[in-house]
C-alpha cells in the first residue's frame, strides 16, 4: 500500500480487516492440517477438536463481515481500498467454505477402520499435502501482496486435479476388489472430493488476490487436470 | 463513446506571475458528463472558466494554448464572447438568482439574447426551462415571487433553469451541490442525468461519490496539471496514476 491515509482511524480499520483475514486464513490452514492428519492416522480422538475449530473460523467470518459493512458505510472506500475491502469479503467466504470442507473430512474419520491399507492412504496424503501447500502459498501471497505467487497457485490447481484423479482411482480400485469395502470407501471418495473442492476455493482466493493487486481479473481459463466424470 | 465537443490543447493559464494551468490537454465528449476533481487550488475551476472565457473578466489573467468547441477556437480575439456564453452556460457553487421574480430570472437571458420576442414566447421558454430543471411543479403558481425566496436547492435548480433558458450546448457546473442538503443534491444529480441527454456537462466537484454517480469521464488535476483522465469507473476502481489513487483514497498530504 502507498502513503498512509490522512484519517488515521481509516488506516487502522483497513489494517484491522486485513489482519482478520490473515488470522482467519491461518486458522483455516491449521484446521486443514489437523483434519488431514486425522484421516491419515485414523485419529478419532481429534475429530471433536477439529469440528470445534470450525466454529472459530465461522466467527471470524461474521466478524469480517461486520468490519466490511462498517468500512463501506463509514469510508465509502475507493480504488485500492475498495478492492482491499471487496477481496476481504470474497477471501473470507472462500476460507469459510474451506473450513467446512475440512470439518466434513474430520467427520469422515469416525467410520474408517484402523487398518486401512497404506497404498490407499498414500495417494490421499499426497493430495492433502499439495492442497495444504497451496493454501499456505496463497495466504503467503495475500500477506505479501505477491501477484506472481498468487498466479502460480492458480495455475498449480491443475496438479490438484491430477492428484485427485489418482487418489479417486486408487479408492475405486480398492472398492472393486471387495464390495465389503463400500462403506468406508465412499467416505474416502468424499474426502478426496472435498480436498479437490478446497483446491478450487484456493484458486478463487488467488484470483481475488490478483484482482486486489492489479485491479483486473486473470485472463483466460485456468489450466485443468484430469477429472473423474461425475 | 460520444464525439468530442470541447478540446483543449496545451492550455496554460497565468494569473499575473503565477501559473495556474500547465499544458492541459483534455477532450470533453458531447452529451456526456465529465467530472473534474482535485484538491483546492489545483486548477479545475480555472479550467472550466476557460471554456466560456470567464477568465477574461480578470485583468491579470493570461491564457495561452487552444480551446476548441466543435473545432472552432474560442480564444480568437474576434469571437463574440456574449454569444459564446450563450452557448456555454454556467452554474456556480452558491445559488445566485437575480433579485427578481422567478419568471424574470428565467426570461432575462432569452430577452437580452433576442430569443423571446413576445410574451407568449417568453412564457413558453420559462415553462420549458423550469420543467427541464425539474422545478416547474414547485413554482408554477408563484412565478412572480422573488427567486431569492426559494430554498437553496430550488434556487440552484432555478439557476440551472436560467442557464438552459438560452438553449446552450454546454453547461459548466462549479461545485453545484456543495451548499445543498442531501435531498436537494439528489435532485440536482437526477437532473444532471436528464440534462446530459441534451447538453455537454462539465462538473467540478469535491465529492468523489458524486463524481462516480454523475459522470462518465473523470479528470484529476493537481497543482495546475491534468494528472489523469479516463472513464470514471476506471479512475475510481483502478486508476493508473499513484497520485490519483492517493487523492481519491484520502492519502494526500
Amino acid at each position: 500500500m502507498s502513503n498512509e491515509h490522512t484519517v488515521k482511524s481509516y488506516e487502522e480499520e483497513l489494517q484491522f480487516l486485513v489482519d482478520s483475514v490473515i488470522k482467519m486464513g491461518s486458522l483455516t490452514e491449521s484446521q486443514m492440517v489437523d483434519s488431514m492428519d486425522a484421516i491419515i492416522k485414523v485419529d478419532k480422538d481429534s475429530i471433536d477438536k477439529i469440528i470445534k475449530s470450525d466454529d472459530e473460523i465461522n466467527k471470524f467470518r461474521s466478524k469480517i463481515d461486520t468490519q466490511i459493512m462498517t468500512l463501506l458505510v463509514k469510508r465509502a472506500p475507493m480504488a485500492i481500498d475498495l478492492r482491499e475491502t471487496i477481496s476481504s469479503l470474497k477471501i473470507s467466504q472462500d476460507l469459510e467454505r474451506i473450513g467446512d470442507l475440512s470439518k466434513s473430512n474430520a467427520k469422515k474419520v469416525k467410520p474408517l477402520p484402523l487398518d486401512l491399507p497404506e497404498e490407499l492412504l498414500s495417494n490421499l496424503k499426497r493430495l492433502g499435502e499439495l492442497v495444504i501447500k497451496q493454501l499456505n502459498d496463497v495466504l503467503d501471497s495475500y500477506v505479501n501482496k505477491n501477484y506472481d505467487k498468487a498466479k502460480e497457485v492458480w495455475k498449480k490447481d491443475e496438479q490438484v486435479d491430477d492428484l485427485t484423479y489418482i487418489a479417486m482411482e486408487s479408492v475405486i480400485d480398492f472398492l472393486s476388489k471387495d464390495k465389503k469395502n463400500l462403506d468406508f470407501s465412499t467416505h474416502l471418495i468424499f474426502a478426496t472430493k472435498n480436498l479437490e473442492r478446497a483446491g478450487d476455493h484456493i484458486t478463487n482466493i488467488a484470483e481475488s488476490i490478483c484482482y486486489l493487486i492489479k485491479g483486473e481479473y486473470l485472463k483466460g481459463s485456468r489450466p485443468k487436470g484430469k477429472v473423474i466424470q461425475e | 463513446m460520444n464525439e468530442v465537443k470541447i478540446k483543449s490543447n496545451n492550455l496554460n493559464v497565468f494569473y499575473g506571475d503565477k501559473q495556474a494551468l500547465f499544458d492541459v490537454n483534455l477532450d470533453l465528449n458531447e452529451k456526456e458528463v465529465t467530472a473534474l476533481i482535485g484538491p483546492s487550488g489545483c486548477g479545475k475551476s480555472t479550467f472550466i472558466r476557460c471554456i466560456n472565457r470567464m477568465n477574461d473578466v480578470i485583468d491579470i489573467c493570461k491564457v495561452t494554448g487552444n480551446i476548441e468547441i466543435d473545432g472552432v477556437e474560442i480564444n480568437d480575439e474576434n469571437l463574440d464572447v456574449v454569444s459564446l456564453r450563450e452557448r456555454v452556460g454556467m452554474v456556480f457553487q452558491k445559488p445566485n438568482p437575480f433579485p427578481k421574480s422567478i419568471y424574470d430570472n428565467i426570461s432575462y437571458g432569452p430577452k437580452i439574447h433576442g430569443k423571446g420576442e413576445t410574451k407568449s414566447e417568453l412564457d413558453e421558454i420559462v415553462e420549458r426551462s423550469l420543467k427541464k430543471a425539474a422545478l416547474w411543479e414547485e413554482v408554477k403558481d408563484r412565478l412572480d415571487e422573488p427567486g431569492t425566496g426559494l430554498s437553496g436547492g430550488q434556487q440552484q435548480r432555478l439557476c440551472i433553469a436560467r442557464a438552459i433558458s438560452v438553449n446552450p450546448e454546454v453547461i459548466l457546473m462549479d461545485e453545484p451541490c456543495s451548499a445543498l442538503d442531501p435531498i436537494a443534491t439528489a435532485k440536482i444529480e437526477e437532473l444532471i442525468d436528464e440534462l446530459k441527454k441534451t447538453y455537454t456537462i462539465v462538473i467540478v466537484t469535491h465529492s468523489m461519490a458524486q463524481a462516480v454517480r454523475v459522470s462518465q469521464k473523470t479528470g484529476f488535476f493537481h497543482l495546475g496539471k491534468l494528472i489523469e483522465v479516463g472513464k470514471t469507473e476506471k479512475i475510481f476502481k483502478n486508476p493508473d496514476n499513484k497520485m490519483t489513487q492517493d487523492y481519491i483514497t484520502g492519502r494526500f498530504g
